[in-house]
């Protein structure tokens, strides 16, 4: 019931008018930057961090939180919506939902992505908000071998699973936790890999690693071999009242539902992140459809948009109770997240709870507030979200490179950080280009001192004993679980890759023919797709026995 | 099947990984083996105090760190000398078809560390017009007055929200353009 009364309360200071603002603006900026093509969350995250510099904290997770959210629904947005050639995307949402778009349902795929998300969404706030209090205070009676347990399960799980290959993760991996020792040792006083440079002696700044890698890296590389030309943007039906049949309902809630419960958990537990939460609730969708919307899988089934969608914000929101309660990073965007918090001296964990509740609940309730106005605002606005792909590429990626200066200096007002930053941005770069996964390196970077001071604090304890680390139940729990979700992981991570190399190229009016028929069967049948704002879609032709041939086709 | 799709696969990452791209993965890992043994040396040389209380010093972690960074480079070169090599990063804006862009990507870099010189000397807006045009005309924009009009706007406007509204101290002009007097 305790809980429940400080949600009130952070819902009331949530709510005043100036916070409303700082939400609506967070959410604005996130599906802003997540419609925008080659930023994720996490660089957005990265950009704004200077306005902690200047912003009191709970106006600035505030925004954070609504940039967090808006990223995701941003996202899905650009991969339905935007017809590269090629298969550049490579999570099955975005395969689903762009060939739903190509046959002309593109608002339907939008309006299940944009509707799931929101439903996932809220459920798994709903849980966040039951758990983590209940998680604080199991952590509180942790030591520091045992954090140094989590932490070392954080590192290996990000570094395992994201990427080409795991020692490729674990390069990644050891690069950041290099960067994260620079500097002067806090329990000796001695330098380390400074070089004798005294800027180096407070270490690097998490601001540039973050900015670096992220968004001077991507801008660097993406410059690299920029697509000339114009990328050919999928049109939608205008109307968003139309945008969903009846059927596209009833297909649609039981996969939002799973999704959430795919989502929460394996985002809670650090599994690699939201990636194998989406493929996961995509495979069980596909196993659950009834045979006849089964072979629509892989040609746009919207069961295959609607479920992965809402595990994916099932999952962000379930990174979060990790970060809050232990103070431990599963993501690259948690990662930044706990830097920013770290900026303003908190340091995340299970007293978080006790000392900084009004932030915390003010946080938990601006997460529910920006879900509701994500709704409100993007089935609507997304005419506007789409003019914001005809950016032109050349001004967009300079606009990066400015921001990224701006961060970078912000820091600390040295010039010389814009060295280190292009320093690490060169290094982001070539990075991407050989296939090394750039998330390992900023959790490293970040957590890296954090799991040194504790593994310090535990080997004093034990007096020096290394067997100390593996004393406590709860760590060998821990070492034995990590072991198992590694291996569960790299096998789902196999399956995937596999899945998606036997994936067949289908064409348009395969498409649209497959869905035309499966819509002429259903009770109360609604074929009609809506008036295209344009015709330059195939439309598949009404009489039966041309649709037989294209189908045989 | 399965062995088809796999040698179908081997064969399309054997083709993606051209002759330049195999040379420039191992000398990245190579590099990245050298910065290892580099850290490895560089941590001997740590100074632990005399009588220190801790019973981990400031060397135990940098060993583990630079171990690791050797074991996971070196199991790469190995799996690049055996033709596992990694696949470029994919995206909305990427063209993997064509090569890389070695000059503009070069411009983009200089402009970027023009901003060394720039802040201090002609302030945050001008270094911005300076970084925002040559970036956007490296990056293929057309017109080159537009990028320094756009630019131009992009400095004033963050030098007013973060520097005045948000209360950054970003420098309004620099020591060549004192004169301007704002």
């Amino acid at each position: 019931m305790d809980t429940w009364t400080l949600l009130l309360e952070g819902f009331a200071t949530a709510l005043q008018p100036i916070y409303l603002l700082w939400a609506l603006l967070g959410v604005l900026l996130g599906t802003a930057v997540g419609v925008l093509p080659g930023i994720g969350p996490a660089m957005t995250v990265a950009l704004l961090l200077p306005i902690t510099y200047s912003l009191e904290p709970t106006a600035a997770f505030i925004v954070f939180a609504g940039i967090y959210y808006g990223g995701m629904y941003g996202g899905s947005t650009t991969s339905i919506l935007l017809n590269t050639p090629g298969e550049s995307a490579s999570i099955v949402t975005a395969l689903e939902g762009n060939r739903m778009a190509r046959a002309g349902r593109g608002a339907a795929a939008l309006a299940t992505a944009a509707i799931g998300s929101f439903i996932a969404g809220t459920i798994a706030t709903v849980l966040l908000t039951l758990l983590a209090p209940v998680v604080a205070r199991f952590a509180v009676s942790l030591g520091p071998a045992d954090y140094f347990a989590l932490m070392v399960i954080a590192f290996l799980t990000v570094g395992a699973l994201l990427g080409d290959s795991a020692w490729r993760g674990m390069v990644s991996l050891s690069i950041g936790l290099f960067i994260g020792l620079i500097g002067v040792d806090t329990l000796t006083g001695q330098a380390r890999f400074t070089l004798g440079i005294p800027q180096l002696g407070d270490g690097i700044d998490v601001v540039l690693v973050a900015v670096g890698l992220f968004a001077l890296g991507e801008a660097l590389y993406v410059g690299s071999r920029l697509r000339n030309g114009e990328i050919p943007i999928i049109p939608i039906t205008r109307g968003w009242r139309t945008w969903m049949r009846r059927s596209d309902w009833a297909r649609s809630w039981k996969p939002w539902l799973r999704g959430a419960g795919i989502g929460f958990p394996i985002g809670s537990i650090p599994a690699g992140g939201a990636d194998v939460a989406t493929f996961l609730s995509y495979a069980t969708e596909r196993s659950l459809a009834k045979p006849e919307y089964r072979k629509q899988f892989g040609k746009g089934a919207i069961e295959g948009v609607a479920g992965p969608e809402s595990a994916n914000n099932a999952a962000a929101a379930g990174v979060l109770v990790p970060l809050l309660t232990l103070g431990i990073p599963t993501t690259a965007t948690a990662a930044i997240i706990l830097s920013a918090f770290q900026s303003y001296g908190i340091q995340p964990g299970p007293r978080l709870f006790d000392t900084q509740p009004a932030l915390v609940w003010a946080l938990i309730a601006s997460l529910y507030i920006g879900n509701t106005l994500l709704l409100v605002l993007n089935l609507p606005l997304v005419g506007m979200w789409v003019k914001l792909l005809q950016i032109p590429r050349p001004y967009l990626y300079a606009g990066i490179l400015v921001f990224a200066g701006l961060g970078a200096y912000a820091a600390n007002f040295t010039v010389f950080d814009i060295g280190v930053l292009l320093v690490l941005g060169v290094l982001g770069f070539f990075m991407r280009r050989l296939g090394f996964p750039i998330a390992p390196l900023v959790v490293g970077a970040i957590l890296g001192p954090m799991a040194e001071e504790q593994l310090r604090k535990a080997m004093q304890i034990g007096q020096g004993d290394p067997a100390y680390l593996v004393q406590s139940p709860f760590a060998i729990v821990a070492y034995i679980a990590m072991a198992l979700i590694i291996v569960l992981a790299l096998w789902l991570k196999r399956r995937r890759a596999r899945f998606e190399a036997a994936l067949p190229a289908a064409d348009t009016t395969a498409i649209a023919a497959i869905d035309e028929e499966i819509e002429s069967h259903e009770p109360h049948p609604q074929p009609d797709r809506g008036r295209l704002s344009t015709t330059a879609l195939p439309k598949v032709d009404r009489d039966p026995d041309r649709r037989a041939d294209d189908a045989r086709d | 099947m399965s062995t088809a799709t796999s040698a179908g696969a081997a064969s399309s990452g054997a083709s993606a990984a051209s002759r330049s791209a195999r040379i420039e993965a191992m000398a990245f890992v190579g590099l990245i083996a050298l910065l290892s043994i580099a850290v490895l040396i560089a941590t001997t040389t740590i100074r632990e105090p005399p009588g220190s209380t801790n019973t981990l010093g400031a060397r135990v972690v940098p060993y583990a760190v630079g171990g690791l960074m050797l074991v996971s480079a070196l199991a790469v070169l190995v799996g690049q000398l055996r033709g596992r090599f990694g696949h470029a990063e994919e995206g909305e804006d990427i063209d993997l078809e064509h090569g890389t862009s070695w000059g503009s990507t070069g411009i983009v870099v200089l402009s970027f560390l023009s901003l060394m010189l720039t802040i201090p000397h002609l302030g945050w807006p001008l270094g911005v017009t300076i970084l925002f045009t040559g970036a956007s005309l490296a990056l293929g924009a057309k017109r080159w007055w537009v990028a320094v009009l756009i630019g131009l706007a992009l400095g004033v406007v963050t030098q007013v929200v973060f520097g005045t509204l948000l209360g950054l101290s970003l420098p309004a002009t620099g020591t060549l353009t004192s004169w301007i007097g704002l």
